[in-house]
């Protein structure tokens, strides 16, 4: 495991000092923060439960497009751009796993993305403890919300490097992540708004289970976090990062 | 140290590397010599594990480089031709971060990192950002990766390509010093670096393996057949006095100049003509001025042999 810990660390040290990075978190947080003014502004102004707030809060569209458009971004140069510049073959030369490295810059993303979204914990204090509400949140959806974000990006992020692993071209990386990540969240809804599935139980079961928005609205939002849904990720999770330790021994095969 | 068997390498219908073999002993340097396009690069990836090989089999330190990767990787270090970049890391925390992913342990890093900065002679660009040093810089800043873990086998792939002519010099003597601990293969299309440096040579041209042997002894090989001699007299008769050497096939005169002809000539194999022609021209009364074998130049007999004419393929 030293060199998924030593790929780890490198990969999130170019995370921190790239302007990419810092351009994501700044443009997030001003969309963001206008976001959540407005919707605290409409919950005063409506005088409508403060528990819906942090649900509500997942609807908006800085949170669609972190989960739409960052992981691609964070992940497009993973392995593209090390084959760009050649450094994948010092990388591949060096005395390390293939999966120890798949794991190491996974997680590099993942504890960025994480990092992307801590200060919205602040968010959380504020709206506790603020003078202008008068809000009991409630920690438990919080939680649950937190996690199920989680989970969906480290999916989104296994695509990710799995799909930069696959070009030396980082937008063509970007761009396929974003596909997935747009037919992962849509394509159940617009497949089910499409087709008629009242009659077909198991296309309906599939698409229910596979409505990652819905899923979100009805379960994690609330609180209630499911081990299927659980099993579900983290099994997504795994099997890109699998995909992506293949993709990279591919060369190695003859 | 390193075993190559009937290495073939093939990308669809191009054969990279056709059926080589050849052996790196401890202590050895080897320079892998030939033209661009020979098949060097193809062959140094396949020995680092980096592509498989499509039939035939190598070994580095005693480890299958198909089968045991891993273990091979650990006893190697490689500089390759274009030595990429991390620009965002400093040339000492590219090599720290390298140190610990080859497994130097974390107590004697710093330590390895200096020592592999100072035989590869970059300790002035030790806090430069890895993308802008030079690219001699960042040539030996590949070196000194190759070198932190302090691996058996060296394996540098073109290591002074691009480097001005101080550097080269650099780089030689820092190859030249590693055979005390290493065993190294380099590769090079320069023919001088490789004659100065390594103590044998493996030459290579459309993925076969065309000659294998000391630098000097080639050399010879290819040229035992050939004289050149000065004398104190004319051109005419110079070239009528050497006609009657047994053996001789064809003599070129080299013009004439302050009373001295010189000539080229090419004799049969076998015998000793430059022994011949001295006492040929002492029998004739004149004064030789010079007589040396005709050592062709590294670069002709490199020709040569890369392209299949005048000098025999030496094994």
């Amino acid at each position: 495991m030293n060199g998924a810990w030593v790929t780890f660390k490198k990969e999130l040290f170019a995370y921190l000092v790239s302007p990419v990075s810092w351009l994501i978190a700044v443009l997030f947080y001003l969309m963001r923060g206008y976001e959540l003014s407005r919707l605290v502004a409409h919950f005063a102004d409506n005088r409508l439960d403060q528990e819906l707030l942090p649900t509500l809060s997942y609807g908006l569209t800085s949170t669609f497009l972190m989960v739409m458009l960052v992981p691609g971004i964070l992940t497009m140069r993973c392995f593209a751009e090390e084959r760009r510049t050649g450094s994948i073959e010092t990388l591949l030369t060096a005395p390390v796993r293939d999966v120890d490295v798949v794991l190491g810059k996974w997680g590099a993303a993942a504890v960025f993305y994480g990092l992307l979204w801590l200060p919205s914990v602040l968010v959380l204090h504020v709206l506790e403890y603020g003078w202008f509400l008068d809000a009991d949140l409630a920690f438990g959806p919080v939680f649950a919300a937190y996690l199920g974000m989680f989970l969906l990006a480290g999916l989104l992020l296994a695509f990710g490097c799995f799909a930069s692993s696959l070009t030396d071209n980082v937008l063509l990386a970007a761009l396929l992540t974003i596909i997935f990540c747009f037919g992962l969240l849509r394509l159940p809804n617009l497949v089910a708004g499409s087709v008629d599935v009242a009659g077909n139980y198991y296309l309906r079961e599939l698409l229910d289970k596979l409505d990652v928005m819905r899923n979100f609205a009805e379960w994690f939002a609330r609180g209630l976090i499911d081990t299927s849904q659980v099993v579900f990720y983290l099994g997504g999770i795994g099997f890109f990062l699998f995909l992506t330790g293949i993709s990279l021994q591919s060369r190695r095969i003859a | 140290m390193i075993a190559v068997s009937d290495l073939t390498k093939k990308y669809g219908a191009f054969v990279a590397v056709d059926r080589l073999s050849f052996e790196v002993t401890r202590g050895e340097i080897v320079g892998f010599l030939g033209p661009n396009g020979a098949g060097k690069t193809t062959t140094i990836r396949v020995l680092t594990g980096y592509h498989p090989s499509t039939s035939g089999t190598a070994t580095l330190a005693g480890f299958d480089v198909a089968k045991d990767s891993l273990s091979v990787r650990k006893n190697l270090g490689y500089l390759p031709q274009e030595v990429p970049i991390y620009p965002e890391l400093r040339v000492v925390e590219y090599l720290r971060y390298r140190a610990a992913l080859k497994g130097v342990p974390a107590k004697g890093r710093k330590l390895a990192v200096e020592r592999a900065m100072d035989k590869a002679a970059i300790a002035d660009v030790a806090r430069k950002l890895v993308g802008n040093v030079s690219h001699g810089y960042r040539q030996r800043v590949g070196l000194a990766d190759a070198l932190v873990a302090n691996p058996p086998i060296l394996i540098l792939d073109e290591p002074t390509s691009g480097m001005d002519p101080n550097q080269r010099l650099r780089i030689k003597q820092v190859v030249k010093d590693l055979a005390a601990e290493h065993t190294v293969l380099f590769s090079s299309h320069i023919l001088a670096e490789v004659q100065d440096v390594s103590s044998r040579v493996i030459v290579i041209h459309r993925g076969r393996l065309r000659a294998d042997g000391k630098p000097h002894e080639l050399l010879a090989q290819g040229a035992s057949s050939r004289v050149f001699v000065a004398a104190r007299t004319g051109a005419q008769a110079l070239a009528a006095a050497l006609a009657p050497v047994p053996g001789l096939l064809a003599q070129a005169s080299d013009g004439e100049a302050l009373g001295i002809a010189r000539a080229h000539c090419t004799f049969a194999p076998g015998g000793d003509p430059a022994a011949a022609v001295g006492a040929q021209l002492l029998a004739a009364g004149i004064a030789v001025c010079e007589l040396r074998p005709d050592l062709p130049s590294l670069e002709s007999w490199f020709h040569a042999i890369t392209e299949g004419c005048e000098v025999e393929t030496v094994r």
